[in-house]
Formats: C-alpha cells, sequence, structure tokens
C-alpha cells in the first residue's frame, strides 16, 4: 500500500516558509496566530504518522487527476498544479499562481497537495496559499482531492478556510504555490 | 419644491387619476373583488416535525431552507450565514447556528458566537460569544448538542485544535478545552465528548469532573490511507456512530468512557462487488460527496452516495445510493440516482423521505416506501441538510 508521508511533507513547506522569511518581522505583524502555525509538525497530527516507506509516485501511481492533467492553462481546475485545490482559482480573480489579487493578503500556513508535472513525469511540493481578507471571489471554483484527507489531519484538508495570521480571515481565493521537489 | 406645490401636484395628479379610472369604468366593470384593508402579518412555525428538512442553501447564501417532506412546500428559513453550523434543540424548542461574522462585512473586529433562535416565530432570543471556532464547510459534526440538549460543543482550530464547551440552558459559554490532533465531535452522556484523530484513534475528552481529560482508543484505522469521513453518523437508541471510509470500509463504535470500536467490513462486499482500494489505477465503487450517508436511525439502515472511479475520488457525485442493512451487513438495494448528489439525508420518520442534493442545488425528495420521487426542489440549496432526531 502507497503510504502518504504526511509528516515530511509538512515539514518541508514549513522550513521553506521560514527560510523565506523574517521570523522577527513576521511576529510583530501577524502576532501568536503565527506563533501558532509553526508548531504543526510538533502536534500528534504530524507524529502520529511518521512513516517508514517513501510513497510511490511513478507513473503507475498516477491519479486519474494526474493522467488528464495540462500544464499550459492555469485557469482551469485540470491545471496540473490544482491537483488538491478547493476554492477559487486566484488566477481567474486578478491574481495569479503564487499571487493574490489586488488589495488581498496571502495566508502564511496553508495545506499542502503533492502533484505530478506532466511535462517531466516528477511529483513537487505544492502549498495551497489562501488569499484573505476580501469578500468571496467565486470564480473558477475547483474541488479537485488527491491525498486530500479530513480535518482530523488539517494540513492535508482542503475544506478549511486557510487563513490563519492574517488580519481578516474572510476567503477570497487560492494560490498554488509551487515549493519544491517532492 | 415647496410643500404647497408638492400638495397641489398630489390634487391635479389625483383628480385626473380618478376621471381616467371613471371614463375605464365600463371596461372594467362586474365581479367586485373585496377591498377589505388587509394587515401586515407574520407566519410562524410549529415545533420541528420528523418529516422536515433543513438545507444550507450554499456557500453564497445566507440562510437554511426547510421543507416539509410531506408537502415538498418550502416553510421559512432559519439565518445561516457563510460557515455557519446549524444544530436542533433536541426538545424542538430552538435552534442553534454557531456563527462567526466581522464588524465590517470582511473586516474589522472577528465575532464567534452560537445565535439560539426560537423554533416557532424564528425570533432571535440571544448570541452566546464563544472564543472561537474552525471556519470550514459541509461539517456535521463540528457543532453538536448533547441529546439531553443541555450542551453545545464548538469545534475550535486557531490553529491549535480545541472544544469550547456552552451551557445552553444557562446560555453562557463554559470553556475551552484542548483536543490536540482530532475534530469531529460526538457528543458522550455521562462522560463529555468523543472526536477522531490524525493518529487513527478515537479521542474520548472526559468533561464530568472539574478537571478535563483525554483518553485515546488503540489506532484503529490510517488517517492519510483511508481516512474515516468527518460526517459519521450517530445512533442515539444505540449509542453509537456509523463511521465509513474513503474505500467503503464500514466502523461503529458504541460510545462511553472506553468506546468499543467494532471490526470494519466492505461496503462494497456487502453488495456483492470487490472490497475498495487504495490502490491507484482501479476503477470501482467508492463512496463519495460531502455528506457521504445517512442512516435511518428507527431500522438501522444506511444510505451512502456511491460512483464508479478511482481512490481519491472522494468528493464526487454519486450516480447511485445503496441501502445498507447494517444488522445483516448487506446492500439490500442499490437505486439510481439524478443529479449527481453530494449531499444526503433521511427523514427519521416510520415512513422515511430520502433527501439529496448535487451542486446545481435541485434538490431531490424520494418516498423510500415506493422508492419513488416525491418532490424536486429547484433552486433549494447545496449545502448540508439536517433532519430532527438525528443528533
Amino acid at each position: 500500500m502507497i503510504h502518504f508521508d504526511a509528516d515530511s511533507l509538512g515539514e518541508k513547506v514549513l522550513r521553506r516558509f521560514a527560510g523565506g522569511t523574517s521570523r522577527r518581522g513576521i511576529l510583530a505583524r501577524l502576532g501568536t496566530a503565527l506563533v501558532a502555525a509553526p508548531l504543526f509538525p510538533v502536534l500528534p497530527v504530524s507524529r502520529a504518522n511518521a512513516a517508514p516507506a517513501k510513497p510511490d509516485r511513478g507513473p503507475e501511481a498516477k491519479t486519474g487527476f494526474a493522467r488528464g492533467a495540462q500544464v499550459t492553462d492555469n485557469t482551469k481546475c485540470d491545471y496540473w498544479r490544482y491537483c488538491a485545490i478547493d476554492g477559487a482559482l486566484c488566477t481567474c480573480c486578478g491574481g495569479g499562481v503564487h499571487t493574490c489579487p489586488p488589495g488581498a493578503e496571502p495566508s502564511p500556513v496553508s495545506w499542502v497537495g503533492t502533484c505530478v508535472n506532466p511535462e517531466d513525469g516528477k511529483s513537487y511540493l505544492i502549498a495551497y496559499r489562501d488569499c484573505c481578507g476580501k469578500s468571496y471571489c467565486n470564480k473558477c471554483n475547483c474541488d479537485n482531492a488527491d491525498r486530500e484527507t479530513q480535518i482530523y489531519v488539517p494540513q492535508l484538508n482542503n475544506d478549511i478556510i486557510w487563513c490563519f495570521g492574517t488580519q481578516s480571515m474572510e476567503y477570497h481565493c487560492s494560490t498554488a504555490v509551487l515549493v519544491g521537489a517532492a | 419644491m415647496t410643500f404647497a406645490a408638492i400638495k397641489g401636484r398630489f390634487f391635479a395628479s389625483a383628480t385626473l387619476t380618478l376621471a381616467l379610472g371613471g371614463a375605464m369604468a365600463p371596461a372594467m366593470a362586474a365581479p367586485v373583488a373585496s377591498v377589505e384593508p388587509e394587515q401586515s402579518d407574520v407566519a410562524q412555525l410549529t415545533p420541528p416535525k420528523a418529516s422536515w428538512f433543513f438545507i444550507n442553501r450554499g456557500f453564497t447564501e445566507n440562510s437554511s431552507a426547510i421543507y416539509d417532506t410531506t408537502t415538498g412546500k418550502l416553510l421559512g428559513h432559519v439565518e445561516t450565514p457563510q460557515l455557519t453550523d446549524l444544530a436542533l434543540d433536541p426538545a424542538g424548542k430552538f435552534y442553534y447556528v454557531s456563527s462567526t461574522l466581522w464588524t465590517k462585512a470582511s473586516r474589522g473586529t472577528r465575532q464567534d458566537y452560537v445565535s439560539v433562535f426560537d423554533s416557532v416565530d424564528l425570533k432571535l432570543q440571544t448570541d452566546i460569544p464563544i472564543p472561537g471556532r474552525l471556519l470550514v464547510g459541509g461539517r456535521l459534526n463540528n457543532f453538536v448538542v448533547s441529546p439531553d440538549g443541555k450542551f453545545g460543543y464548538v469545534y475550535n482550530m486557531s490553529p491549535a485544535s480545541s472544544v469550547n464547551v456552552v451551557d445552553l440552558a444557562a446560555r453562557k459559554f463554559v470553556k475551552s478545552v484542548e483536543l490536540p490532533g482530532c475534530a469531529s465531535l460526538v457528543s458522550v452522556p455521562g462522560v463529555g465528548i468523543s472526536a477522531l484523530c490524525s493518529d487513527g484513534s478515537l479521542a474520548t475528552l472526559s468533561l464530568a469532573g472539574a478537571k478535563s481529560a483525554i483518553t485515546r482508543s488503540e489506532p484503529f484505522f490510517s488517517a492519510t490511507d483511508d481516512p474515516i469521513f468527518d460526517n459519521f453518523q450517530v445512533d442515539r437508541t444505540k449509542n453509537q456512530i456509523v463511521m465509513l471510509s474513503y474505500t467503503g470500509k464500514i466502523y461503529t463504535a458504541t460510545l462511553g468512557a472506553k468506546p468499543v470500536i467494532s471490526a470494519p467490513f466492505s461496503l462494497q462486499e456487502a453488495a456483492g462487488v470487490p472490497a475498495g482500494s487504495s490502490a491507484p489505477n482501479l476503477v470501482n465503487w467508492y463512496p463519495g460527496g460531502v455528506q457521504q450517508m445517512a442512516l435511518h436511525v428507527p431500522t438501522g439502515q444506511l444510505y451512502v452516495l456511491m460512483h464508479m472511479g478511482e481512490f481519491w475520488s472522494h468528493k464526487a457525485g454519486a450516480s447511485e445510493v445503496w441501502q445498507l442493512d447494517l444488522a445483516t451487513r448487506k446492500v439490500v438495494k442499490r437505486m439510481a440516482v439524478p443529479g449527481e448528489p453530494r449531499m444526503i439525508a433521511v427523514t427519521q420518520e416510520a415512513t422515511p423521505h430520502l433527501v439529496f442534493a448535487g451542486e446545481d442545488e435541485t434538490v431531490y425528495v424520494y418516498d423510500l416506501a415506493t422508492g419513488k420521487q416525491a418532490w424536486k426542489l429547484d433552486q433549494a440549496g447545496n449545502g448540508v441538510i439536517t433532519v430532527a432526531q438525528s443528533q
């Protein structure tokens, strides 16, 4: 059976995040909500899942989504990075695949997915960062669910409003930020 | 324009109207309609009936519509703004709505509270402030009420997990209790609550004493390889929950200080087809949707939304509803259904109605005695469906 390694996946996302941000500045701006966010890897959520096996991401393990994914149009639900996205695409709302529309604020934490790029057949880690603080864009709504779980594994659930650590938790749209090779 | 001028215009206009009216009178002769002046009034409801269902109208609407499956009529709306959770008072006197709103629409100060509505006039009784709640849609078990109606439990994630305990009789917030790594709540009478956890266990949070304590069952499922859907069903007569996994495994747990969890069985095998698998590239029947199943408690019949697909298609709409008899572990009926439903509920009547909805907001009501469609309700909604006596 393929075992999905939620622990290392969550760790990768948070390490990338930690490496690219000023800790002091973020703390000053976002306060306690963000302080709590990096706790994810040490919560039982992740520890309980320490995985012995490496996930199988070979072609034979491709999901239905991965087999039909395309790389040219990021305003469509079948764009390869959207394998586990749920919500309005920011690419249809005045933003981009990793860009929030004007006036919205990207959430510093997110749920994550592992998607296969059809161009090289390799798997990549995608952070689905919500753009927050503006009302629901309600355009190009998608609901893909590769390796998506329930809310007791929150970092792999795409129904949650991922606007923790932003000034307002109002949900606007979702981006799909490439984090790195999975 | 002065008041005198306005008055002059009014009289001129009224005179003209009267003159025209007189000229047209012969053509409009005969039946004289009632000219009794009317007063505006307001309709009232009865407390909720077993034949009713409440459907959240969706992510962009702010209410849950109340329908009677006997007549197919829309009776009114409970105010349920975006991402709120509705729960019914077991005694039928109140509707409770767990809500989050900002003081300036999408900005300003965040406010979390449980609103209390009278079930007859639907007027707001009060708002009970709470410290916070998780913002997520499509969940039955993030706001639950104890069977005696005294306590409400609101799941919170900030992003640390906790439960807010609300005294519904005194109408006040009591306390917040940590619940790390777990979510999806069920009230356990005399104990507190139980919840599903990321280590594959069922946690039980004791709230009866002065100090709360968490105990966990042995892990019995994989939270990432074959997750159990958050939206498990509750059978208060047996003090049980019925759980369903992505591959179609059915588990039951008898609730208590130490819950007893059954060995699972395959829903697909219960229908005589191969068991579901988490392996890739295997097309089979799988359960799916958002509110994936509904339990008719008096008869122990479980209705599950099923579709043909592969593993990880767990949000897909259904092409069939499978009726599982929990006592014999057999699928006794498979019904083809329209509208690719992702939400399903069953009324708890002696002659139950199956209610299901797809993304297009059309709700279908089936009479389970005949297996025939009783009503097709347009623009009804596509959110969570709630029925009386289901908690």
